[in-house]
């Protein structure tokens, strides 16, 4: 069945896309709503493949591609709505970076007051004011990403795709655009982005899409994703005043495959087949046998822990 | 799973007429050339031939001044179709020394930068990005060929009468008809060369003696097969057979006009072949 293009979410219909013999990803099919969605996979797993499939600087092997209904084959409809953000450092030779944004500015048609008022108003948004008028060729790695970031989101646009868009970027500069694409994804834009620093990426994501050797490994809400992995046993945190007594009802009522004691004997880290089963049992306990609980939280349904499930800390390698 | 309304408001403002948009790269592109001295001397340099025109056409109408000079009008080069494909011959060979420092730097340089995809993800394509390269190349030519040479015919007409420009009406047409020619084939040639030749220098290196290549290849052609065909690929030649048949001047005869432009065509296929494979946002190198 074919997917009907959706006005609002960016559809991959059964995309492959092959470089000669080389495989750069594998029927994906995929529907992403407005809200932050990360693309997580290892270097070469498919991710930048996947988002110049979305802008149309590819054209895939296979498969369709409509952004909010659009076709990528139609820059001329399309880019108006999309901002993209490549992983490279690519700027054209001698332009400031006020002349750079105005340039691009103008190739979107904005006259040329309201381009550089524009320019002006996204080089402040992104913290680049005072190198605004020096040669992007001598700005710093952080700088660029500033740039890059100001080029991709000046034009107003409906999506943004974002490739690598926190590396090189200080912890302050990382919290400032972490903080820029909750408040863009707050005003209703798409953004996908694609990084390596999982825990920003679980901090920020309404949902993950993990990708390796081109194949989509999973996709959506993360713990979502986290629940339908059954066989990883779930870990679970519990720090309390009993730990032994706690171990020992886990395996009464077989909840537990594996308990680790902590070395302070203030708590404790389950594996468990059924987390449902187990906060049930753990309400039973507390009212049983007053077990005092200072916090109870699962250990393993961030990106980092389904990452390493699916993936591999190797990041996949054979 | 958040819930997201859409609450952002899309520039709604006037916007430029697409076709027009491919002019913003020029206005960078100059600035780049103007930056360099030589190349500013190199264009004041292309008017000298313009000027010592002009001065011939005033001369041939202000006798006081010939005779200051101690000249017999009868000396002075004629004003006629001769005059003009002269003219252009001048100005083209300029043009070709212009083009090849000035051509290679303005696709390279993107190609080797990666910068590429920043063009191409903007509502703009890749016909429209070397149209704009182009158009650097297309201005710079014209500023020293058809407009010069319209000025100049403007000027004789205005000094000889409304009846000459009448009567030459054609090499009018010539001028701009051949200027134009030139500048298209010489344009996408350099722009191809850039396309492909990361390093500048080595691509106007290039634009040199590919020519020169081209047409010792086409002597060599000649003197083993005993033919003509291998003017069809000495560009100066196959240039100077559609120059003279715009002027309707008597040719060399070495090739057929009909070859000529087959042959001139053939080029240009080539060069836009060649640049579609280069001009991409993404290389797939296999």
């Amino acid at each position: 069945m074919r997917t009907i293009p959706d006005e609002n979410q960016i559809v991959l219909d059964d995309v492959s896309k092959f470089y000669g013999e080389v495989l750069g990803i594998n029927r994906v099919s995929l529907a992403i709503p407005a809200g932050i969605t990360s693309l997580v996979g290892p270097n070469g797993s498919g991710k930048t493949t996947l988002m110049n499939l979305m802008t149309g600087l590819l054209q895939p092997s296979q498969g369709q591609v409509w952004v909010l209904g659009l076709s990528p084959s139609r820059p001329e409809k399309l880019f108006p709505k999309l901002g993209y953000c490549t992983q490279f450092d690519s700027f054209p030779k001698g332009l400031t970076g006020r002349q750079l944004l105005c340039s691009q500015l103008r190739l979107h048609g904005w006259g040329r007051p309201e381009a550089a008022a524009r320019a002006q108003k996204t080089l402040e948004r992104v913290g680049l004011t005072e190198a605004a008028d020096r040669r992007v060729a001598g700005y710093s790695k952080g700088m660029r990403q500033r740039i890059k970031l100001a080029l991709a989101i000046c034009h107003d646009p409906s999506v943004l795709v974002l490739d690598e868009p926190l590396n090189g970027l200080d912890p302050l500069a990382r919290a400032e655009m972490l903080a820029l694409f909750r408040e863009m994804a707050a005003r209703g834009i798409h953004l996908l982005i694609s990084s390596h620093i999982l825990h920003e990426v679980d901090l920020i994501s309404d949902r993950v899409i993990l990708i390796n050797n081109g194949f989509v490994v999973a996709e959506g809400d993360i713990r979502e994703v986290r629940d339908e992995m059954q066989e990883h046993p779930r870990q679970i945190l519990v720090r309390c005043n009993k730990p032994g007594l706690l171990a020992a009802r886990i395996f009464e009522e077989n909840q537990g495959i594996e308990v680790r004691i902590h070395d302070d004997h203030r708590g404790l880290l389950v594996k468990t087949r059924c987390a449902d089963q187990f906060y049930l049992m753990m309400n039973r306990a507390v009212l049983e046998t007053g077990l005092d609980v200072e916090f109870i939280a699962p250990a393993d349904d961030d990106v980092n822990s389904v990452y390493g499930y699916l993936i591999g800390a190797d990041g996949g390698r054979p | 799973m958040a819930v997201y309304k859409h609450s952002y408001q899309r520039y709604g403002g006037e916007l430029t007429a697409i076709w027009s948009r491919f002019l913003i790269l020029p206005r960078y592109a100059f600035q780049e050339v103007f930056r360099s001295k030589f190349l500013i001397a190199l264009l004041v340099g292309s008017y000298v031939c313009p000027v010592v025109y002009a001065l011939i056409i005033y001369l041939h109408h202000n006798l006081t001044a010939l005779r200051i000079l101690n000249t017999n009008p009868a000396f002075l080069v004629a004003i006629d179709k001769h005059f003009f494909y002269m003219f252009l011959q001048i100005q083209a060979g300029v043009g070709f020394l212009l083009s090849a420092l000035v051509g290679p730097g303005l696709i390279s340089p993107d190609l080797a930068n990666n910068a590429l995809p920043l063009y191409l993800s903007r509502p703009f394509s890749r016909v429209e990005y070397v149209l704009g390269k182009m158009s650097v190349l297309i201005i710079l030519l014209s500023a020293i060929t058809w407009v010069p040479g319209l000025l100049l015919l403007l000027l004789q007409s205005n000094l000889e009468g409304g009846s000459w420009f009448v009567s030459n009406l054609r090499i009018a047409g010539a001028l701009c008809l051949g200027s134009w020619i030139w500048i298209l084939f010489l344009s996408l040639f350099s722009l191809t060369l850039s396309a492909w030749v990361k390093w500048r220098f080595v691509a106007g290196a290039l634009l040199f003696g590919l020519l020169s290549f081209v047409e010792g290849m086409g002597a060599a052609i000649n003197n083993i097969f005993d033919t003509n065909a291998g003017y069809l690929i000495n560009l100066s030649e196959v240039m100077r057979t559609v120059w003279s048949s715009l002027f309707a001047l008597q040719g060399n005869g070495r090739i057929a006009l009909d070859d000529a432009w087959r042959s001139l065509l053939a080029f240009c296929v080539i060069c836009l072949l060649m640049l579609s494979r280069k001009v991409k946002a993404y290389e797939v190198v296999k």
